[in-house]
């Protein structure tokens, strides 16, 4: 028998582009990071000289969140209610993340000295504070949109864990890009070229990781619920399908043929090749999961 | 009575309660827990309830804390229409508590949820967590700026009126009687004898809120997700991207179908942007009053 909705009212989807945005941003100040503790947390000492460069830059691309988070609250005068005592929500993940940031933010500061000064004890303390506090800062952006039930989409283990690799892939790609601009406009000391392409190196198993998870996520999908199949089919391969299928998917998959299988991996141009693609991926992730997970609601 | 009340809980519900959150009250002897039962049977699909509602809080335009979604079932001439009257669910777990950061969201002892605005950051993250839809954000600008703006808002179950032995605006506006407010825990309430007599169901029951919005003779179609979204008619579709395109000031994360996503995204970054600035002055304003005291 037919059954058709012949009036509803409509609701907005809450969260849009600031946040999107956002999430896109913690991830690449979040793997920024990771590859600047590789010299100094982690010793490797060919990756040393790029760790202030790598922090720096990781700072910088911190600083530019506050106004994005900021200016989306509807009472932006108010954002410090976050880390107010009686006003702190123990059970709510954004406040786990409002103080995740300020951790990060803090120590990342302290490390970014302590390299400065070269004091390599205490950078080493304090790079593994602040690369504790990225990957939980970049963690609570998954969970924050995982643990919502209602949003098919969204509502899956799988969420941090895909933010934390594609925010590693995409720092990595970030930096990588800034590295060749570097060498291109003689900025500074510049960056050996079997560094860019070792770089490119690491970021593809990090991209093999996404791989797999977002294959994992297709799959959940299409095995999953009346809801999820409509996720699938209607959003991400419709309304969605630029962000997911051309971006995340082909993107990604591009990019990692690039640097697995063909020569190209072992020329510059290639890896930064390699890099614009994860770049779109990423951003085309962030997008398809905020915008995708949001959209099937608004008509219930 | 007691043990009736225990055997009545939902057991699937048990100790979902976390942090500061009031524990479920739903079947617990000794304590309240007000409710509604709705008959679909006498909707008649009026809007006064809507209306109602408008009135008794000064609902700005393009949002409710009510309404009532109808659709059409049948083929020609054997046609026939049904109404779903929807509100804030008032859950006994309800997720939206359990999100909110600064605590402005709360469950009331007696069941009712509630939403204090002094403390809400406007952050929206309630309004993703409700499976619902029942939140609202207030514009930032309204013809009475003393009134709440720029902050979620919700159907509070009228406890003002409920403390004063009232019952709440819609429940009192429906000419059907179709709604039926009262303490599901007392026996002898009329919501609680409807519940121990008719089959009624839930909204989205697995998503393990425990809502306590019970309707009698719902149909499974308009209760579905997925169905709202496949079959809408041509008319609401357009009335849709209607009202997305001409409701400003509220965009956030909303798509138009059929027009171009990226087009869209770009569109909302830009309206963004522009926002950037004047958020920034009011947070320059109230800085200035806080120093200067003025």
């Amino acid at each position: 028998m037919e059954s058709k909705v012949i009036m509803n009212v409509f609701h907005h989807a809450t969260w849009g582009e600031p946040i999107a945005i956002y999430f896109f941003l913690m991830g690449v100040s979040a793997g920024a990071h990771v590859i600047s503790a590789f010299g100094w947390v982690f010793g490797i000492k060919r990756y040393k000289p790029i760790g202030l460069f790598a922090n720096i830059f990781s700072i910088i691309v911190l600083l530019i969140i506050p106004p994005f988070l900021i200016a989306d609250l509807g009472k932006p005068v108010r954002f410090f209610y976050l880390f107010l005592p009686g006003y702190w929500h123990g059970t709510s993940p954004m406040s786990w993340g409002s103080i995740f940031l300020i951790l990060y933010t803090s120590f990342m500061t302290t490390y970014a000295v302590f390299i400065y000064k070269n004091n390599e004890k205490w950078a080493r303390v304090f790079g593994l504070l602040a690369m504790t506090f990225a990957a939980s800062t970049h963690w609570y952006t998954g969970v924050v949109i995982q643990l919502n039930p209602t949003r098919g989409l969204n509502h899956t283990a799988t969420a941090p864990l895909l933010f934390l690799t594609g925010a590693f892939i995409s720092g990595t790609a970030m930096l990588i890009v800034l590295f060749w601009i570097k060498n291109l406009i003689k900025f500074g000391e510049r960056v050996g070229d079997e560094l860019i392409i070792e770089l490119g190196k690491v970021m593809m198993f990090g991209i093999a990781f996404e791989m797999l998870l977002t294959f994992n996520e297709y799959l959940q999908l299409t095995y999953g619920t009346d809801d999820e199949f409509v996720y699938l089919k209607d959003i991400l391969f419709g309304v969605m399908q630029t962000y997911y299928y051309w971006l995340n998917v082909v993107a990604l998959v591009a990019s990692f043929v690039i640097l697995a299988f063909t020569p190209l991996r072992k020329t510059v141009g290639g890896v930064i090749l390699a890099c614009f693609l994860v770049i779109a991926a990423i951003w085309g992730m962030r997008h398809w999961w905020v915008y995708g997970g949001q959209y099937l609601q608004t008509f219930f | 009575m007691s043990e009736q009340l225990k055997e009545n809980k939902n057991t699937h519900s048990e100790h979902r309660h976390y942090g500061i959150q009031t524990p479920g009250t739903s079947g617990v002897a000794g304590t309240k827990r007000y409710g509604m039962v709705i008959d679909l049977r006498k909707c008649i699909g009026c809007m006064a309830c809507v209306v109602a509602d408008k009135t008794e809080y000064d609902v700005p335009l393009g949002v409710w804390r009510t309404w009532v979604k109808v659709s059409e079932k049948g083929e020609y001439p054997d046609v026939r229409k049904i109404f779903m009257p929807r509100l804030c669910n008032h859950c006994d777990y309800p997720v939206c508590v359990r999100h909110c950061p600064t605590q402005a969201t709360y469950k009331h002892q007696d069941g009712f949820v509630l939403q204090r605005y002094n403390r809400c950051i406007g952050c929206r993250t309630c309004m993703v967590a409700c499976p619902y839809n029942a939140r609202h954000f207030l514009p930032a600008k309204r013809t009475n700026m003393s009134l709440p703006h720029a902050v979620v808002d919700k159907c509070t179950f009228c406890i003002h009126r409920v403390k004063q032995g009232v019952s709440p605006a819609c429940v009192q506006a429906c000419v059907g009687g179709a709604r039926i407010f009262g303490d599901l825990n007392d026996p002898n309430s009329e919501a609680a004898k409807l519940l121990a007599t008719e089959r009624v169901t839930v909204l989205k029951p697995e998503m393990g809120t425990n809502p306590q919005v019970y309707y009698i003779m719902a149909d499974k179609d308009i209760m579905d997700e997925v169905h709202s979204y496949k079959h809408r008619s041509e008319q609401l579709k357009e009335e849709f991207n209607d009202f997305k395109k001409n409701h400003l000031g509220m965009q956030h994360g909303d798509l138009i179908e059929g027009e171009g996503t990226t087009k869209q995204i770009f569109e909302n970054l830009g309206t963004f942007a522009e926002e950037i600035p004047h958020k920034f002055l009011e947070i320059g304003k109230a800085l200035k009053r806080l120093v200067f005291n003025r």
